[in-house]
């Protein structure tokens, strides 16, 4: 079992031909996505990796249901095209994209608010639900063939890759790997995406990547303590971070005593999470957790 | 991008911010000439990126023309806080009655904007918001919805202020909200908004932040952000379009992703110390493989080279030949390992391998700074064998 996505999902990509786009459909499509449609304005008409391209998206989903889609469109064209993308009826959207202004990503938050659409980034590696479809750029050749009954939710895009790949070395599967996106302001909580594996009967467990910067793990700590009904595994990056740095993306900074990993690790013991201090710390903590629940896989 | 204050207070003023009458000079003469404008007596404050200028020499106040050309010399070419001053903002120096703070700003919790109206101000607002909270007063709007007057006065009411000043402050709370979002900013804050005995308004300062990834889209800021990155090392970096920030070990770090380079920090931390963090974001290709690798082996004293990337949207086989064609370039002395897995991951191994990087096909860091840990070691086996 799986959340968000499965084989079935019939799934759109927005800026289908732009180099990008095409590389990753190329994919995609390899890791068994049903990929139905893309769209890139100007280009309609045209095939992509063997997919229809569409001037817009009610033009593809009238033609095609497609019912999710994921954004290699730029930065500047962002907020525009999830506006065109929600009003089409399409209620999960993944944004690839990075460096997107943030005062269009808070204007795209509140909408999402509002339509109760899942979205995802900006700055996400998407999801990928193992042995079945993947929407974004996470690498499927670093899981088997048949997922488990991990969920892994990550704020880091190549950090997800590692915990997930290091649970499945683990014999400790993941279901879906869920990137949520690593800027300081995001579309969904992480705390949305835990209720997603809460009420997911496959799920036996979940594992958190976290890192240093923002307060998505502390508000996400205040609801696993309330009602979160699974065992917890997190891991923080950033304990080497000097203050005040800004580590890539803008998420990772610690500034004004807010999001250090300290704080983020203090408040999710205390909510009971099982803590690894390292990436390969994760797959220890998976095992234990796998033979004492009684879980396989 | 951090603006200098006479940049912020030049657009807070065009939004209808009272800002006192000011100028920038960059010599002694300027500085007497600019009094035409402002007037006298002046405070000469030094145009540094930096925070509390005051405590460190950078503000100095002046009551005759001489004197203005003096602490202008003084000033101009000095360093405060270690910044080079290379123009001083000269401002009309007013009285203060009483000290409040205004400031909006990107709160991430809410993911939202607040809107913060202090009581007291003149100190910096952490320090505030750690010894007086009870004298900070907030709203949060989320965009598009817009803050509308009645909830700027409400707030200015909430902090204690009535009749005309309470209808002041919140037209200044009013005019902060349109400039930052007009200007795309992180953070847009006047500290102190002072009062003056006969209760007129000032700006005293101006703080703005701007989006970097809004910057397409304002032909009106200043054209030189990444100059205004302090570290050389951590400014060429930019240029070539990759994040780094220097560190005080030897072990460069050469990574794919910020979560995944911070990680490879905590790792190599254990053991060994790192000598940069360094992450490329999504835009890896030959070409900024081979300039970022040449990046990173420019700073002295280095010891090894971690390399640590996955293939999702990098077309990391590329990256090999660019790390191989650096490496061949500029041959270093010391291991360099590779752990680079995900699309294509093979072909990238067998590029690496030819240059000789040590390569780690096991998924975790840790496996990689073993492989690193252990070829320092042989070498300093090595070395004492050779020795003895």
């Amino acid at each position: 079992m799986s959340i968000l996505l499965n084989r079935r999902t019939r799934v759109l990509v927005q800026g289908i031909t732009g180099k990008i786009g095409q590389a990753q459909t190329r994919w995609m499509k390899e890791y068994g996505t049903n990929i139905v449609a893309g769209v890139t304005p100007g280009r309609g008409g045209v095939s992509v990796e063997g997919v229809p391209v569409f001037d817009s998206v009610r033009a593809a989903v009238t033609a095609t249901g497609a019912e999710a889609s994921v954004f290699f469109v730029p930065a500047r064209a962002v907020k525009d095209t999830l506006f065109e993308t929600l009003e089409a009826g399409i209620r999960l959207v993944v944004v690839v994209t990075e460096h997107v202004p943030v005062h269009d990503t808070m204007e795209m938050r509140a909408e999402a608010k509002k339509s109760g659409a899942m979205l995802l980034g900006p700055t996400t590696p998407g999801i990928l639900t193992v042995g079945e479809a993947k929407m974004g750029i996470i690498p499927g050749n670093l899981f088997p063939p048949a997922g488990g009954s991990v969920g892994v939710v990550s704020r880091s895009g190549t950090l997800a890759y590692e915990v997930g790949g290091i649970l499945a070395k683990a014999g400790t599967v993941p279901n879906t790997v869920v990137g949520m996106g690593a800027d300081p302001v995001v579309l969904t909580d992480l705390a949305d995406i835990l209720r997603l594996f809460a009420a997911d009967p496959e799920t036996a467990f979940v594992t958190i990547v976290g890192e240093v910067g923002g307060v998505q793990e502390e508000m996400a700590a205040e609801y696993i303590a309330r009602e979160f009904p699974k065992p917890v595994i997190a891991y923080i990056a950033g304990r080497n971070t000097p203050e005040g740095k800004r580590m890539g993306h803008a998420g990772a900074i610690v500034q004004r005593g807010m999001g250090s990993v300290a704080g983020k690790v203090a408040a999710l013991e205390r909510a009971g999470a099982h803590i690894a201090h390292t990436p390969a710390e994760v797959g220890e903590l998976a095992r234990r957790l796998a033979c004492s629940s009684g879980s396989s896989r | 991008m951090r603006l200098h204050e006479h940049e912020a207070a030049t657009f807070f003023q065009q939004a209808g911010v009272p800002v006192p009458p000011f100028a920038v000079v960059r010599s002694p003469d300027e500085a007497r000439a600019a009094l035409d404008r402002v007037g006298l007596p002046a405070v000469l404050k030094s145009q540094v990126l930096v925070g509390s200028r005051g405590k460190h020499g950078g503000i100095l106040s002046a009551g005759s023309s001489d004197e203005v050309c003096q602490q202008a010399s003084s000033l101009l070419g000095s360093q405060v806080r270690g910044f080079a001053v290379q123009s001083v903002m000269i401002v009309r120096k007013v009285d203060i009655a009483r000290e409040l703070y205004a400031g909006i700003t990107v709160d991430a919790m809410a993911g939202a904007i607040t809107v913060i109206l202090g009581s007291v101000g003149g100190i910096d607002v952490e320090t505030i918001a750690r010894e007086r909270p009870e004298t900070l007063f907030r709203r949060t709007i989320r965009p598009p919805a817009q803050l509308r007057g009645h909830e700027a006065r409400a707030l200015a009411a909430e902090a204690g202020f009535s009749g005309d000043l309470m209808v002041r402050i919140a037209e200044v709370l009013m005019a902060l909200y349109r400039v930052f979002c007009t200007s795309d900013a992180l953070i847009a804050e006047v500290n102190p908004l002072a009062v003056t005995p006969d209760q007129a308004l000032w700006a005293l300062d101006a703080v703005m932040e701007v989006d970097d990834a809004a910057l397409f889209r304002h032909p009106e800021m200043p054209k030189d952000a990444l100059e205004r990155i302090e570290h050389p090392l951590e400014r060429a970096a930019k240029r070539i379009g990759v994040s780094y920030v220097d560190l005080d070990g030897d072990i460069a770090i050469l990574s794919s992703g910020a979560g995944l380079g911070m990680a490879t920090m905590d790792v190599v931390g254990q053991r060994l110390r790192p000598a940069n963090f360094l992450e490329t974001g999504g835009g890896i290709t030959e070409e900024l493989m081979y300039r970022t690798t040449a990046h990173v082996l420019r700073k002295p004293g280095l010891r090894g080279l971690l390399i640590n990337l996955y293939g999702g949207i990098n077309p990391i086989h590329e990256g090999a030949k660019g790390i191989v064609r650096a490496l061949k370039e500029r041959p270093v002395a010391f291991p360099v390992v590779a752990k680079a897995l995900g699309n294509r991951q093979e072909e990238t191994w067998a590029t690496l391998r030819e240059a000789g990087v040590i390569i780690v096909t096991d998924i975790t860091t840790e496996a990689a700074v073993d492989a690193l840990d252990r070829a320092l070691q042989d070498r300093q086996g090595r070395t004492a064998g050779g020795g003895a």
